[in-house]
C-alpha cells in the first residue's frame, strides 16, 4: 500500500512538470507517432483558410492548419488505409476546460470529406479572443457551433469499443 | 470442551477463510437509476460493487475509529441530512485547524471523472486516500486504521464476507468506502418526477426553468441565464472546468495548481446543483450564504480576468451588456427552479444512514 501511495505520488510529481513544461496540444491514442505540437511546430504546418459563421451568426475567415495534416503527421490510418477495422476509429479533442467533441476519421479525411475541419489560431487575421485560443477547432458548414471546441489541449485516436 | 480443544475447532472452522484459495460469495450490487443519467459510470475492474462491499463501506463512512483519537468521520463533514455536506465556509478536522476548501456535496458520484473542487483525484479510490490521512481531516495512517480495525469485534468478519479474508488491509478499506460511494445516487427530486412527466412545477418555476436553460438573446427577445451551459442535463452538472467570475487574482488557484497553466487559474469544477437548497454555503471557499447572493454573483458581479470563462464574457440579456441582468423576480425564479432539485427521499433513505445510530 505504502509503496502504492508512493509510485502514486511520484506519478503525479512528474505528471505534473511534465504539463508545466509544455502549453502546445498533444496527439496520441492509436498513432505511429504521439506529437507534442508547440505553437512554433502548428505555425510551420500547412495553413489554409476558411469562412464560416459562429454562434454570433456572422461569417468570419479562420485561418489555421488542417486537422487531416496533424494527423498525417501523427501516422493516423487516413487516406488509402482508411477502410477496414480503421473505419471504427475515432478522434476525440479535449479542450483545457475539459469539454470534450468526438469527430470519425472520414470526417478528418480529405479523400472523403469536402470541407476542409481545421485548427484554428486567427480570426479575421488576430489572435483568437480571450479563452478561446490559442487553438480552436472550426467546422465550415456546421449550423451549430457544438464542435468549435476551443482551448484545444489534446487529440487522442481511438477506436470505438463495441 | 477443554479449552485447547475449543481453540483447535475454532481454527478448524476458520481454516477454509485462509489464504487465497478459499470459497466465499458475494452478492453483486447492481445500481438503480434513471436511463436518462446515462451510463458513462465508473466502477474500476477490481472493485465490483457488491452488497457486502457496500455495506461495510457504509459502516466505514460513519466509523470514527478511522480518525486519530476516535474524534470524526467522514459522515462529520459529509452528513446526510444536507446532501452530504456540512453546512461550514470551512470544516474542521481531528487537528481543529479548518480545511482549505468547502465540503462538498456527495451525490451521483458515480459519474464523476475528477474528484475533488479541482479535479486531482481521478477514481474514489484515489480520492479517499486524502481525508482519511490528511492532519486536517482525520489524520490517520491506512495501517493505524488496518490495525484498529482488526482489534474489533465488529470488522473481521466484515470484511470476511465482503473480500474473502478477514486480514484487514488500507486497500480494502479504500475499496469499501468507494462501493459505498458509488451508491449514494440522487434521482427522487420533484425535477425527476417533471422529466417523468408525473409532477407540474408552478408558473415561477418553469419560468426559472427556461431561464436556467436558455442562453439570452437580446437582439431576439429572449431572455435566459444560460445556467444550463455548464450545469446542464438531468444530472445538473457537465464535467468541465471553469472560472466563473469570482476573482481577478484568486487567493485559491485552483487547476493552475496541478497544470501550471495561466489558463487554469481560478479553475474548478462544475459542481452538480442536486439538493443545491440545502448544501450551503456556496462556491469552493463557501463565500455566499445563500442562492440569492449566488444568483446576484452570475447577475451582477462576475469579475473579469485572462481566465474567466469565455461562457460568462459578454452574455447579457442586454443588447451590448457585459452583465447577465436578471431582473429580481428572474432570480427568484430560477430560484425556485432549484427548490426543484432538493431529494427528500436521498436524504432520509435509510441505506445511507449512520448505522450507528
Ligand atoms: C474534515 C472534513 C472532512 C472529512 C472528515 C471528510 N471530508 Fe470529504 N471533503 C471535504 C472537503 C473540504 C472536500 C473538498 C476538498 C477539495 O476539493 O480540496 C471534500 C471532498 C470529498 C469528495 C469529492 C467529491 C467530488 O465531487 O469530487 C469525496 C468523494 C469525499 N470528500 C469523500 C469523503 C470520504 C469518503 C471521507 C471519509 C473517509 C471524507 N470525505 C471525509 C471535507 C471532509
Ligand atoms: C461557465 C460555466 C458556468 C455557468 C454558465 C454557471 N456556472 Fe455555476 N458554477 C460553475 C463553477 C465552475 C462553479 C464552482 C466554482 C467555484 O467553486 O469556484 C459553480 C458553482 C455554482 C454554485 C455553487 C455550487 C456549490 O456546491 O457550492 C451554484 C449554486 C451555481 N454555480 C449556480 C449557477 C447558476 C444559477 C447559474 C446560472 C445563472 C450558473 N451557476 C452558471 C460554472 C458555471
Amino acid at each position: 500500500m505504502t509503496h502504492k501511495l508512493i509510485t502514486f505520488i511520484t506519478t503525479a510529481v512528474l505528471f505534473t512538470s511534465a504539463v508545466q513544461a509544455q502549453t502546445g496540444i498533444s496527439v496520441e491514442g492509436e498513432v505511429s507517432r504521439p506529437l507534442k505540437l508547440t505553437a512554433a511546430d502548428i505555425g510551420r504546418m500547412k495553413n489554409v483558410e476558411v469562412t464560416a459563421a459562429d454562434r454570433d451568426g456572422k461569417e468570419h475567415r479562420y485561418s489555421g492548419v488542417p486537422v487531416y495534416e496533424i494527423l498525417q503527421q501523427a501516422g493516423v490510418t487516413l487516406g488509402a488505409q482508411l477502410r477496414g477495422e480503421n473505419m471504427s476509429k475515432y478522434l476525440l479533442v479535449k479542450s483545457g476546460d475539459g469539454y470534450e467533441v468526438l469527430f470519425s476519421l472520414p470526417e478528418l479525411d480529405s479523400t472523403f470529406a469536402s470541407r476542409v475541419i481545421i485548427l484554428a489560431d486567427k480570426m479575421d487575421g488576430q489572435p483568437l479572443p480571450a479563452g478561446k485560443g490559442p487553438f480552436r477547432i472550426v467546422v465550415p458548414g456546421e449550423k451549430k457551433p457544438a464542435r468549435w471546441i476551443w482551448e484545444v489541449r489534446s487529440m487522442t485516436v481511438r477506436f470505438a469499443k463495441e | 470442551m477443554n479449552k485447547c480443544g475449543y481453540i483447535i475447532l475454532l481454527g478448524l472452522a476458520a481454516l477454509p477463510f485462509r489464504g487465497s484459495r478459499m470459497a466465499y460469495t458475494t452478492t453483486p450490487f447492481t445500481p438503480e437509476y434513471p436511463a436518462y443519467f446515462g451510463n458513462r459510470i465508473n466502477i474500476p475492474a477490481n472493485n465490483p460493487l457488491t452488497r457486502e462491499g457496500v455495506y461495510l463501506g457504509r459502516l466505514l463512512f460513519y466509523e470514527t475509529r478511522l480518525s486519530a483519537g476516535n474524534k470524526i468521520s467522514c459522515g462529520s463533514c459529509h452528513q446526510q441530512r444536507l446532501a452530504f455536506t456540512d453546512g461550514k465556509t470551512f470544516s474542521t478536522g481531528v487537528d481543529q485547524v479548518p480545511t482549505d476548501r468547502n465540503a462538498m456535496s456527495l451525490a451521483n458520484l458515480l459519474w464523476v471523472r475528477n474528484f475533488f473542487w479541482d479535479g486531482r483525484a481521478g477514481s474514489l479510490e484515489q480520492q479517499v486516500l486524502t481525508p482519511l490521512t490528511a492532519p486536517h481531516e482525520m489524520g490517520q495512517s491506512l495501517e493505524t486504521s488496518a490495525q484498529k480495525l482488526k482489534h474489533s469485534t465488529l470488522y473481521p468478519g466484515l470484511f470476511r464476507a465482503a473480500f474473502g479474508n478477514d486480514s484487514i488491509s488500507g486497500q480494502q478499506i479504500i475499496q469499501a468506502l468507494a462501493q459505498f460511494e458509488r451508491t449514494l445516487i440522487s434521482a427522487g427530486a420533484p425535477y425527476d418526477r417533471y422529466l417523468a412527466g408525473q409532477y407540474q412545477p408552478d408558473a415561477a418555476a418553469m419560468n426559472g426553468m427556461q431561464l436556467f436553460m436558455r442562453a439570452p438573446d437580446p437582439e431576439k427577445n429572449i431572455r435566459g441565464a444560460n445556467c444550463a451551459h455548464c450545469h446542464g442535463g438531468p444530472k445538473l452538472f457537465i464535467e468541465t472546468f471553469h472560472n466563473n467570475g469570482l476573482d481577478s487574482l484568486p487567493a485559491d488557484p485552483g487547476r493552475e495548481k496541478l497544470t501550471g497553466l495561466a489558463a487554469d487559474r481560478g479553475r474548478f469544477r462544475v459542481p452538480t446543483l442536486r439538493n443545491i437548497a440545502l448544501t450551503a454555503p456556496y462556491m469552493h471557499d463557501g463565500r455566499f450564504r445563500t442562492l440569492q447572493e449566488v444568483l446576484d454573483h452570475y447577475s451582477d458581479h462576475i469579475i473579469n480576468s485572462a481566465a474567466l470563462s469565455p461562457v460568462l464574457r459578454n452574455t447579457s440579456n442586454e443588447a451590448g451588456g457585459t452583465a447577465l441582468k436578471l431582473s429580481s423576480s428572474e432570480k427568484k425564479d430560477i430560484i425556485a427552479f432549484l427548490q426543484l432539485l432538493t431529494d427528500s427521499a436521498f436524504i432520509s433513505n435509510p441505506q445511507f444512514s449512520n448505522p450507528f445510530n
